[in-house]
């Protein structure tokens, strides 16, 4: 295989390229909504439980698909915990890497339609919903050949007489349970973890994006993962729950809400009756990300990056900024920069190039994002909001708060959506010391450009991927491994090196070679 | 069509006659300081990186201390340190040291920036301007700005415009006639002149989404363009990166083909060598002039410059996986900086006429031009010439002192706006491929006039 180079995004600074766009959604719209199935080895049920709708144009339904009742999810486990496991775990690592690259041909091939999808299913625009797609398809050509050095095991310390072996086996039944967000790439990239190292896979999408979670389940079966190895449980918490639950579970690959990650932990740590493993959890949660600005920044970075961080896909990204811990001296400075930079950015259709700000997911979203402007606003300061934000559809205000109090809810809680507050800092230190009062570790930013400064920092965050002068989204497979500690994950680390081996177990064999003084 | 010989031999007598015409590097002793530091600089990488991010943080520093704090701090990071550089060091140690440290690093960058950038307002650099026209030498003014990121800031950079048009045109009224500076053959050139960045007057402006920000800029850029006209100067187009090249050249183009712009400004856009596709972009420019720019009443000034965006072009196309826009090898970019000439000059008669600009400090293409443009059938006056302030002020001094037309590009700033593209100048200066430093290295004249290899 070649080495491993991320897919290039589409060069839309280009017009021919984004002439292309228009056709691809223009295609999708003329189809019909995606069907759903449950999806469980060669039995397909289709269903209306769940509807998907364009989060901009609610009354477009996007998807329909049919909620995996509990004898599904039963049927489901007892495929992949039998035949699922003993015919793919027995499928030669090589040819279980070419079905993953093949899968990725397949997405390759569909690029544009898969995009349009999910402008239309999650709302993201166009540059982020090609991004994801791109995202997808490397994870699927890393984790192939993560596999591959994988099976060739590891080297040990050889003396004579002895020869010692260590090789890595599938643990068995992976159940991953996706959001909605990056709704191919992450499900995908859980997925293909599981299958690459020649695990059993249920997956069980959010129910906001079932329709690209059908989408990529149809790439990796039409590829050649067997039917038994892979089935699609679409449905809402109570399907996930049962999975976590089960004894034939191994591992379970999460990305959610933290509310949700520590539920699964807990379930995970029990050891029902006749379950003869511990279960694994891999999970990515919330964040609550900043980014220190210090006073040798220079705004002119630092006011796109921020807006970059904290506004594209509407702040609905789990390393999306939502604080900003900028140096006393150039506090004022910034809020005023940045204020005028918020003010400029245009709220409206994901399918919009020109659009800055998308909406969000669903209607609780938008009030979610709204109820925390408004505690900014009663103890704090609105330093700036966009204008002209469209009525119907699910849209929220790009908000910037300043002056808010320590504890203010807005600055420690979650919010998922376009809002940032600017907090001042005497210093790097004091910024260094909020930021470690957090519980989330997910990501951070560093504007500075002394390096003594950097290296301060560097030392000091403890979070899972720190940005120094750059926007702190967009991590990419293999160049920005990418997860978060404390509160905010596991701390395995999607499209890095060692997230494979959450998927496998190792076994050390060390064999006798001496037999009567003769070394054999 | 010109004979590659006759070309090669007219190149080679105009390039002798330029060296020969050069000051030598005696006759301007306090150049000599600069250059020595630019020259190590060039020599270790690692020194040029410390010293250039230094250069670039200055004005951000809050206090002699500050500055102190980061020079060290990047010179910490250069592995085999010179005695200078512990010297530095051991300043650092204590605080009346980091002060006395602080305050000459201050000057070096000081005086370092006024090689390119010649003072903080249009009014205040009105002397240099006076004094380059003295010898012969035209300018072309650029308002040196902070990125524009709100409405407020495209507001004020274009009020800056609209302001420095009119005291440049003021001043310049007075000065004496100049006629080989004022007058080319399509009739007067103005004296005032002004280049402006499009992405300046938007806050708008994204390569994935160009229409919004044009249609933000237009307001603004009509407005200097209508200023221009009443007070008759140039107004120039500039190029950044190719983010927003085709949106720029589209916008203008649209603008200048306008009813109320017909009888003018005087106005130009930039055409960038190092990009690949610059020959289908100078297509577009030469259909312009011919359909529907050919109503106007004044020829569009082209200027061809090589580019000054190789580094970030090359890097942002690396990141995405793209190809890279530009000619990764200098010489492709050379051969093609002379091919555009060439087809500059041989489409100037079309439609409303076209008035090349030659912006370059590399002393074959320059030669190239004038020679070219001699052999087919221009007047010397018929070409300019324009070189960057700082960087080719030998080159500058010797064209004009062959009588030739040549204008010099002004960055016009105070420090915090002019440290970015001071780091460029420099290093384009310090670069080990570039023609300054052959020169510089004293490469013999044969080699320095020798047609561009690709190796």
């Amino acid at each position: 295989m070649k080495d491993f180079a991320n897919e290039p995004i589409l060069e839309l600074r280009r017009a021919p390229i984004r002439a292309q766009l228009a056709g691809a959604l223009e295609a999708h719209d003329a189809r019909p909504a995606v069907r759903v199935p449950v999806w469980i080895g060669d039995e397909r049920r289709e269903g209306s439980d769940l509807v998907s709708t364009d989060p901009g144009t609610p009354d477009r339904v996007v998807a329909e698909a049919a909620a995996a009742i509990p004898d599904e999810v039963e049927a489901a486990l007892a495929l992949a915990a039998g035949r699922g496991v003993s015919t793919w775990s027995a499928t030669k690592p090589e040819r279980r890497a070419e079905i993953l690259v093949a899968a990725a041909a397949w997405l390759r091939e569909r690029r544009l339609e898969i995009a349009a999808l999910e402008v239309r299913e999650a709302a993201k625009p166009w540059p982020e919903a090609d991004g994801d797609v791109c995202e997808a398809i490397d994870f699927l050509e890393y984790y192939a050949r993560g596999a591959l050095a994988l099976a060739a095991g590891a080297s040990l310390l050889q003396v004579p007489g002895e020869r010692n072996e260590l090789h890595y086996v599938p643990r068995g039944v992976v159940a991953v349970i996706s959001p909605w967000n990056f709704p191919v790439a992450i499900p995908l990239g859980m997925v293909a973890a599981g299958l690459a190292t020649g695990n059993a896979v249920l997956l069980k999408p959010a129910e906001q994006t079932p329709g690209c979670a059908a989408l990529l389940v149809q790439a990796l079966r039409e590829s050649g993962v067997p039917p038994e190895a892979l089935a699609l449980l679409p449905g809402e918490g109570d399907v996930g729950a049962a999975l976590v639950k089960d004894p034939r579970v191994h591992t379970i690959a999460f990305t959610g809400s933290n509310q949700v990650g520590l539920e699964i932990v807990r379930t995970a740590a029990e050891v029902p009756d006749g379950q003869r493993h511990l279960k694994r959890v891999v999970a990515e949660m919330g964040g609550k990300n900043a980014v220190l600005v210090d006073s040798d920044a220079d705004l002119d970075e630092v006011v796109p990056g921020l807006v970059a961080s904290a506004f594209i896909f509407a702040g609905q990204k789990c390393s999306a900024a939502s604080r900003v811990l900028c140096h006393e001296a150039i506090h004022d400075g910034l809020v005023e920069r940045l204020a005028g930079a918020v003010e400029t950015l245009r709220v409206g259709q994901a399918e919009r190039l020109d659009t800055d700000v998308p909406p969000v997911i669903e209607q609780e979203a938008q009030e979610r994002v709204a109820r925390y402007a408004e505690e900014a606003q009663r103890s704090g300061r609105i330093a700036a909001q966009a204008h002209d934000v469209p009525g119907a559809g699910w849209f929220a205000t790009p908000t910037l708060a300043a002056d808010l109090p320590e504890d203010s809810p807005v600055l420690t809680e979650e919010i998922f959506g376009p809002l940032l507050a600017v907090e001042r800092v005497r210093d790097m230190a004091d910024a260094c010391d909020r930021l470690d009062a957090s519980p989330f570790a997910l990501t951070a930013g560093l504007y500075a450009r002394n390096p003594d400064t950097v290296d301060y920092v560097v030392d000091r965050a403890p979070v899972g991927n720190l940005y120094v002068n750059r926007a702190i989204t967009g991590a990419m497979v293999a160049r920005q491994p990418f997860g978060g500690n404390r509160l905010s994950g596991t701390g395995t680390k999607a499209g890095g090196p060692g997230y494979l081996l959450q998927f496998v177990e190792p076994r050390v064999v060390t064999e006798n070679t001496m037999r009567h003084g003769l070394v054999v | 069509m010109v004979d590659e010989r006759a070309l090669e031999e007219e190149l080679y007598s105009v390039g002798e006659r330029l060296a020969a015409a050069m000051p030598t590097p005696s006759r301007n002793p306090f150049k000599l300081a600069d250059e020595k530091a630019m020259e190590l600089a060039s020599q270790d990488g690692e020194l040029k990186a410390a010293l250039f991010r230094f250069v670039d943080v200055v004005p951000a520093c809050r206090s002699l201390d500050d500055l102190a704090r980061h020079l060290t701090g990047f010179l910490g990071e250069v592995e085999a340190p010179t005695p200078p550089i512990s010297a530095a060091m051991r300043m650092g140690n204590n605080r009346a040291g980091r002060t006395a440290l602080g305050a000459a690093a201050a000057r070096g960058v000081k005086h370092m920036a006024h090689r390119f950038i010649v003072g903080e307002s249009p009014r205040e650099a009105l002397g240099v301007f006076k004094d380059l026209w003295k010898d012969g030498v035209a300018s072309s003014v650029d308002l040196l700005g902070e990125a524009t990121v709100t409405q407020a800031e495209a507001q004020r950079y274009a009020e800056r415009c609209d302001e420095a048009l009119e005291t440049l045109v003021t001043a310049m009224a007075g000065w004496p006639e100049r006629p080989g500076l004022e007058r080319d053959r399509f009739g007067s050139l103005p004296r005032a002149n002004l280049s402006v960045k499009v992405t300046a007057i938007t806050p708008l402006m994204r390569a994935d989404a160009p229409e919004r920000g044009q249609r933000d800029a237009a307001e603004r850029l009509r407005g200097l363009l209508r200023r221009a006209h009443e007070l008759g100067a140039h107004l120039h187009i500039d190029m950044e990166s190719l983010d927003s090249r085709d949106a720029v050249l589209e916008l203008i183009l649209a603008l200048l083909a306008e009813e109320e712009f017909r009888t003018g400004p005087s106005a130009g856009v930039v055409l960038q060598a190092y990009l690949r596709d610059s020959p289908q972009t100078l297509d577009t420019i030469v259909e312009w002039i011919g359909a529907a720019g050919a109503g106007r009443t004044t020829p569009l000034t082209v200027r061809l410059v090589k580019g000054a965006y190789w580094d970030h072009e090359v890097v942002e196309a690396a990141q995405h996986g793209w190809k890279p826009p530009v000619f990764e090898v200098k010489a492709e970019s050379d051969i093609n900086f002379e091919q555009l000439t060439q087809r500059l000059v041989d489409h100037r008669a079309d439609g409303c006429g076209l008035r090349p600009a030659i912006a370059s400090h590399n002393l074959r293409s320059v030669a190239h031009a004038i020679a070219y443009n001699r052999l087919a059938g221009g007047d010397d006056a018929d070409i300019e010439l324009q070189i960057l302030r700082g960087l080719g002020d030998a080159l500058q001094e010797a064209v004009a002192a062959q009588g030739l037309r040549v204008r010099a590009y002004c960055p016009v700033g105070d420090l915090v706006a002019g440290m970015a593209y001071l780091v460029r100048r420099l290093l384009e200066n310090t670069s080990n491929d570039s023609f300054l430093n052959d020169q510089a290295s004293g490469v013999p004249l044969e080699q320095l006039l020798a047609p561009p290899a690709t190796a």
